[in-house]
């Protein structure tokens, strides 16, 4: 199993194509894992591109981190990765709390960013998004489960529930996640964004609650286009083939 | 490292209990002295795997059986309900047709 060390930390990553020419690098979104793209996105865009898919910390094989999941440390993990893999640049695609990572990125390390695709980002200073960390318990985790999960459409058995309840519990009451999310709730509207001049596309589900997101991102970036794409939140689970030739696309002109 | 790339050719059974010591891997043991596994057993229903553990179980195959199979090209062929109702026997078969 492909895990390396990043900053002294172990960082799971799944390789396809290495040998071609340009990299498309993907991140997924909080309280998922690379299987995300896996099975269906990455595949697709393997036939044109090397694909590096990484699990971030504490999520999927990662190792487990205390600390560090504000936007500045993420967008640092992802750079020190870049310079374990010696990417130079890369296309970048990021989905929901991936998607703001990957624009944070390109934010903050343009050079090594070349286009740019982000899939149903939400707004952190939304409630409803930020409220799923206050509203914390077993009875929401398996509300949560059966209705956001990005990684699975099938009911949990006990043992998976088990396993993920263990996961939010250590995320939402051990690590700093919970005040580094708040801290970031005036990202989108950081002027910063309007100066953003990478081409980047938006995916975004028509039945999406984070569909309002994608027009107000769509307006504040110049270069940047936006599709809805049929679904909700959940649309990398729901139109996989669909968003992945949406992306080759897009990377290919 | 389980990089024995085999040169006979594995029968069912054989690949089976392959199967089977590969999810033990990937699930741990004291789960799988709870189930009992068959070749009937659904990879989300049953044995109750995630996604990522499904990557893990692919990464072992790919190990195994090196490029004699694309394990992961054959499950991205495959649709959301079809990927709900994989069974082990799927699988073995897919493998021993395989080779």
């Amino acid at each position: 199993m492909p895990v390396i060390k990043v900053n002294n930390r172990d960082v799971h990553i799944q390789e396809l194509n290495k040998g071609a020419a340009e990299t498309v690098l993907m991140i997924h979104g909080m309280f998922s894992n690379l299987s995300v793209y896996y099975f269906n996105i990455a595949p697709i865009l393997a036939e044109h591109f090397h694909v590096v898919m990484y699990d971030l910390k504490s999520h999927g094989m990662s190792e487990r981190t205390l600390h560090g999941y504000d936007l500045n440390s993420m967008t640092d993990d992802l750079n020190a990765l870049m310079e374990a893999l010696y990417l130079n640049s890369v296309h970048l695609a990021g989905y929901s709390f991936g998607g703001l990572i990957a624009l944070k990125m390109a934010l903050r390390f343009p050079d090594k960013v070349k286009k740019l695709v982000v899939i149903e980002a939400p707004d952190p200073k939304d409630e409803k998004a930020r409220g799923i960390i206050d509203d914390y318990s077993r009875e929401f985790l398996e509300h949560y489960v059966e209705n956001f999960t990005d990684t699975t459409k099938v009911k949990m058995g006990k043992r998976q529930m088990e396993r993920n309840h263990r996961m939010y519990e250590y995320l939402f009451y051990q690590t700093s996640i919970k005040s580094d999310m708040i801290a970031e709730k005036d990202f989108l509207d950081e002027p910063q964004i309007t100066l953003l001049n990478k081409e980047t596309l938006l995916l975004y589900g028509a039945d999406s609650n984070c569909l309002e997101t994608g027009k107000e991102l769509n307006e504040k970036i110049k270069t940047s286009e936006l599709t809805p794409v049929p679904g909700d939140h959940n649309i990398p689970i729901q139109e996989p083939v669909l968003i992945a030739n949406m992306i080759n696309t897009f990377f290919m002109n | 490292m389980d990089t024995v790339a085999s040169t006979t050719k594995m029968n069912r059974d054989e690949i089976f209990d392959l199967m089977k010591q590969f999810i033990t891997e990937v699930i741990g043991e004291e789960f799988v002295e709870e189930m009992d596994i068959t070749p009937e057993s659904s990879f989300t229903k049953d044995l109750e795997m995630d996604s990522i553990e499904i990557v893990s179980f692919s990464e072992k195959i790919k190990a195994h059986f090196g490029d004699q199979i694309d394990f992961t090209g054959w499950l991205s062929s495959m649709d959301l309900d079809q990927l709900i109702n994989l069974n082990l026997g799927m699988i073995i078969n897919y493998i021993y047709e395989c080779q």
